[in-house]
């Protein structure tokens, strides 16, 4: 019985001993890549592989940033704003709470990638499922800073902007309007779902910075998932798709669909890209502006990580037609048909 | 995933966000307006990391103080206490596995170990040459005539957009200076320059085919700064709008620091 007594702590502290946690793996990582540093760029000397991972650094240095702001902002909704004030703030009926999440989708300048930690944590604060996706949808592409962009880019074309404000606005409530209907609280993990404990007036600064961190962590990985996906297709998308659009307006809606899900483009730069292609009547392009900052391969996987893989398969094609649809008709009313 | 392997991804992936802001490497990725965001993302990380970690060793101290305190008096009580204390502190998000976490170590190998170069030749063969951006803009709109001088110093955007659109002929008899790399395309010699708007994943070439054959010498991406004339009226939809170019002299240079024009 003593020599049983004895032993167990013996043993644990050799389990302990054993045990290799990812901190070890970590470290062994980064002194294999530093010992193979020489392979590794030699590696990476193929023309297209050079592009691929300079498209890729492009991709998160251009992305992180925003992803940084939208961790904090969900650090600070957290650590700041009782869930009894949102809850006081929105409408009671989710109807009505999706139309104004929608609008205050305006006060965000950021791109997609900072929407997604935001429209989290309202989840997670007792906001409405529907309206919290509404803000998802709508921050990106409605804000200040894309519609000037949007303006920059089509100069004399002010219809472009109203009928991209029109179109991703029409997306986004659709889509809340559509979750509020048919939408299953399952379908989100529950981690997402997770509601913080109010927070104690002491804690406040631990608790957004602690938010903060863990959102930059788990986002920041599936983040980097998605520019890996878009930098692999930037590459292996065949440029001839940009050629062959000029006069068959039903295929340039698919083709500039799927491109701008493919690209996964900043909401601020898309407009840009679109105005470059004179080739492509503008109903094409507006579906590429109303399309890309809705759904595309970035967002999916952070969607993917941050509300489950369930949720993402049903919401992103669901987002998917719901943008084609918003914007071809508001395209065909306000720029005055396929011109 | 630990939280303290966590913490220092986040110190590294922050590290190397300043790291190439400070360097100067963040032109070969995105234009010159997003260096703010970039540091402040990098800080803004670094600080996340940093803090988390002094406070699990804050944490931790005290702890261990507490139940060495407590350990003399009370026994195994006071450790259960301890270890549920502990599981408050770390409470909420990282309960599950956060695999996903291990993706942030690309970035960071690929900033450290790799570092990309700019997008070069490859980039302007893979993608047909687009329209200028200013382009669809400027049809027919009155280009301001040049400035006087014996060479004018020009973008290599402005020179493709004005030789495609600028029916006023501002360009004709004018020596132009420009800069650019050399692209290889079948038997062509093009220089050409990427133009980008947010970052390199939106890159759009703007070429010019360099004609006599003093270029033809150097291989793909080497930097030429050419002065020359371009060949009226041959910038069209056919060839993507890319201008024939007469060169008077041509001259090797180095990579500028900033690869784009924007």
């Amino acid at each position: 019985m003593k020599i049983l007594v004895d032993n167990a702590p013996e043993q644990k502290r050799r389990a302990r001993r054993i045990r290799v946690t990812s901190i070890e793996i970590l470290c062994v990582v980064l002194l294999v890549a530093i010992l193979a540093q020489g392979r590794l760029q030699d590696l990476f000397d193929v023309p297209a592989l050079r592009t691929g991972a300079t498209v890729f650094v492009a991709v998160c240095v251009q992305a992180l940033p925003f992803l940084v702001l939208g961790v904090l902002i969900s650090g600070a909704i957290a650590a700041f704003v009782p869930a009894r004030v949102l809850e006081r703030v929105l409408p009671k009926r989710a109807g009505a709470a999706v139309g104004v999440a929608g609008l205050a989708g305006v006060a965000l300048p950021g791109c997609e990638c900072a929407s997604v930690p935001v429209a989290r944590r309202l989840i997670g604060q007792g906001v409405a499922p529907a309206a919290a996706l509404t803000f998802l949808l709508a921050a990106p592409a409605v804000n200040p800073v894309v519609l000037v962009a949007t303006a920059v880019a089509f100069p004399g074309r002010p219809e472009m902007v109203l009928a991209r404000f029109l179109g991703s606005l029409a997306t986004s409530m659709v889509m809340g309007w559509i979750w509020a209907r048919w939408g299953k609280l399952s379908w989100i993990t529950e981690r997402a779902m997770r509601r913080l404990p109010d927070v104690e007036p002491g804690q406040r600064w631990k608790v957004f910075a602690e938010t903060a961190r863990t959102d930059l962590v788990e986002a920041g990985g599936f983040l980097v998932l998605g520019a890996l996906i878009s930098a692999t297709l930037n590459v292996l998308v065949p440029a001839k798709w940009f050629g062959v659009l000029a006069d068959q307006v039903v295929v340039g809606v698919i083709v500039m669909a799927v491109l701008a899900v493919v690209l996964a483009l900043c909401s601020e730069a898309d407009a840009f890209v679109a105005a470059s292609l004179t080739a492509v009547p503008m109903l094409p392009k507006l579906v590429f502006l109303v399309v890309g900052p809705a759904i595309d391969v970035k967002l999916f996987a952070l969607q993917a990580g941050t509300f489950g893989k369930s949720f993402a398969v049903r919401f992103a094609p669901v987002t998917f037609v719901v943008a084609l649809a918003c914007a071809t008709m508001v395209g065909t009313l306000a720029l005055g048909g396929a011109r | 995933m630990k939280r303290e392997t966590q913490n220092v991804l986040l110190i590294l992936l922050g590290g190397a966000l300043v790291k190439i802001v400070v360097n100067g490497d963040y032109l070969r990725y995105v234009k010159p307006a997003q260096q703010p965001w970039i540091i402040a993302g990098g800080v803004v990380m670094l600080v996340l990391g940093a803090v988390a970690i002094l406070r699990d060793l804050v944490a931790a101290r005290a702890a261990a103080k507490a139940a060495a305190l407590e350990s003399e008096a009370v026994g195994p009580e006071a450790r259960e206490s301890h270890e549920g204390h502990d599981h408050v502190d770390d409470g909420h998000g990282h309960a599950h596995p956060a695999c996903s976490a291990w993706l942030l170590v690309v970035p960071v190998l690929a900033v450290f170990l790799v570092a990309p170069p700019a997008l070069g030749a490859d980039s302007v063969t893979r993608t047909t040459a687009r329209v200028p951006q200013s382009a669809a803009t400027t049809s027919a709109a009155a280009f301001p005539p040049l400035p006087a001088g014996k060479v004018v110093e020009l973008a290599m955007n402005e020179v493709v957009t004005r030789a495609g659109w600028d029916s006023n002929g501002t360009m004709n008899g004018r020596t132009i200076g420009m800069s650019g790399f050399v692209v290889h395309e079948g038997s062509t010699t093009l220089l050409a320059r990427l133009v980008i708007s947010c970052c390199a994943a939106d890159a759009a070439p703007v070429t010019v085919h360099l004609k006599g054959g003093a270029a033809d010498r150097f291989p793909s991406d080497t930097w030429l700064r050419v002065t020359g004339q371009v060949v009226a009226g041959t910038a069209d939809e056919n060839n993507g709008y890319t201008p024939d170019f007469a060169p008077a002299t041509v001259e090797r240079i180095a990579a500028p620091k900033d690869p784009y024009e924007y």
